[in-house]
């Protein structure tokens, strides 16, 4: 027969370590594991390239590197070759030392597609294995139709003018990306089944489990 | 809620008269679905995951014998049996009639496996694990199903909404049901089958060229088998489960007769 003060111990112990797992995995769920920007194997800054050319920037749309945004489901990142497009110019061989872009940086980009070896840039929004996000249908969906203003349950729920164009639809969910030297999500961002559903309800969307889980 | 859609209701009809089980179905299924590789420990187990499978039947003694073949998948059935036995509402039937199962939503009590009567479910016994350069193979549109879940025929639902989304794209508006057809969208197994086996369509749609049959077995159910004119059946009929799925008998131009030495 043991004391009751160590039987109040045991129990105190196992409830706590119920606690503990419910909540790591409570927090570390999409919604809460979120905000931090993983480190990335070169230095992309969004600004100088997507970025207005008022503040600097170069002005490439969004769709013009991540080019399946608007054609299927993954946005997809570009391959090398697309870095390139500039980059054979715009590098170590062909700029003086004193210009403002980062050569060092570059350089290893061009190294990446000189020695075939695709960058693997480390994902920063991520949705659980099961959940299939397709951009197309949501491009479509704020580019296209009658104007209108509708309040969508994501970012700050502010009343929003639509249609949009394709890179302002981009910054619904991701946020001011050509702002952000390293990408990071956007702030209160829930990406909680609920939210989903609730917008998919309101605009007539369809709403069977198969749609995302598939 | 007002909705655009009109509801389909996707079917198959297997010809076995064209059927020759060279298995391609099986492994198409097994590339498109990211499913596990079956190992001979599977086999024996009898936990191989076979979304589509071909059964194979003996006929006659040796050596007047017939092999007989008949792909069996989930037949996607009116009154599932597995349906009103989860408790957790991870498979129904949805507004394209198919069966679906939920997988993020299971909580693998496998009674769904065990009141199916074709045995066309499969339960994730292990994390599935493939080799490292096969691992490049894997279709993204399909979730990994994890350790502790059932897994069955979704009839390639990923392929049901590219199919949708294609439709979209090419019309610049939002989904119109009518516009897609049977043409738009098939399954892997039916893709691949290289005579034409199986054959797939809408059992709404009154010119799919699988209504016909639908509609003759529809017509004379069990009991009145014999006055049917196409050669159409389902599997268990007699326990009314109406599947989506139609044989179609194999007519034998030389059947085996025991007297004869027919080789």
């Amino acid at each position: 027969m043991l004391p009751l003060v160590l039987v109040g111990l045991i129990v105190t112990a196992i409830v706590g370590f119920i606690i503990v797992v419910l909540a790591i995995s409570w927090f570390s769920n999409p919604p809460f594991g979120l905000g931090n920007a993983p480190p990335q194997p070169i230095a992309f800054p969004h600004t100088v390239h997507a970025g207005s050319v008022d503040q600097g920037g170069v002005g490439i749309q969004c769709e013009f590197c991540h080019r399946n945004v608007t054609k299927g489901e993954a946005a997809t990142v570009p391959a090398v070759e697309n870095c390139l497009f500039c980059h054979k110019q715009i590098n170590a061989e062909n700029q003086a030392e004193d210009t403002p872009v980062n050569l060092a940086e570059i350089q290893r980009v061009v190294d990446r597609f000189n020695d075939n070896n695709p960058i693997d840039w480390e994902r920063v929004h991520r949705l659980p294995d099961h959940v299939r996000f397709v951009h197309e249908a949501h491009i479509r969906f704020l580019t296209q139709g009658e104007s209108r203003t509708e309040i969508l349950p994501i970012g700050d729920e502010q009343p929003m003018q639509l249609p949009l164009t394709v890179g302002e639809s981009c910054s619904v969910c991701h946020g001011n990306v050509a702002g952000m030297t390293e990408v990071q999500p956007q702030a209160g961002q829930s990406l909680k089944m609920g939210t989903c559903v609730d917008c998919h309800k309101t605009n007539n969307a369809p709403t069977d489990c198969t749609i995302c889980h598939k | 809620m007002v909705t655009n859609r009109i509801d389909h209701k996707w079917g198959m009809v297997v010809d076995l008269d064209k059927c020759t089980g060279c298995q391609a179905c099986v492994v198409a299924c097994q590339a498109e679905n990211n499913l596990p590789i079956n190992t001979k420990d599977f086999f024996l187990q009898k936990r191989a995951y076979e979304w589509i499978r071909i059964e194979r039947y003996w006929e006659g003694e040796y050596p007047n014998v017939k092999a007989r073949f008949i792909p069996v998948l989930c037949q996607h059935c009116e009154n599932a049996p597995c349906e009103p036995v989860c408790p957790v509402y991870a498979t129904y039937r949805n507004d394209d009639g198919l069966n679906v199962q939920i997988y993020n939503r299971c909580v693998g009590t496998r009674y769904c496996i065990n009141n199916c009567p074709y045995q066309v479910r499969f339960f994730n016994f292990w994390q599935p694990n493939w080799p490292e350069r096969l691992k490049n193979q894997l279709n993204p549109d399909v979730t990994i199903r994890t350790r502790g879940i059932t897994e069955k025929c979704t009839f390639c639902v990923q392929r049901l909404r590219r199919a949708e989304l294609q439709v979209e794209r090419v019309s610049g508006e939002r989904l119109n049901d009518e516009k897609l057809k049977a043409g738009n969208y098939a399954p892997a197994c039916t893709q691949a089958c290289p005579t034409n086996a199986l054959m797939f369509g809408d059992q709404n749609d009154a010119e799919s060229k699988i209504r016909p049959y639908f509609d003759d077995v529809n017509t004379f159910d069990i009991h009145h088998e014999e006055e049917r004119t196409t050669r159409g059946y389902r599997l268990l009929e007699e326990i009314n489960t109406r599947p989506s799925i139609i044989y179609l008998k194999k007519v034998d131009q030389y059947p085996l007769n025991e007297d004869e030495d027919h080789v």
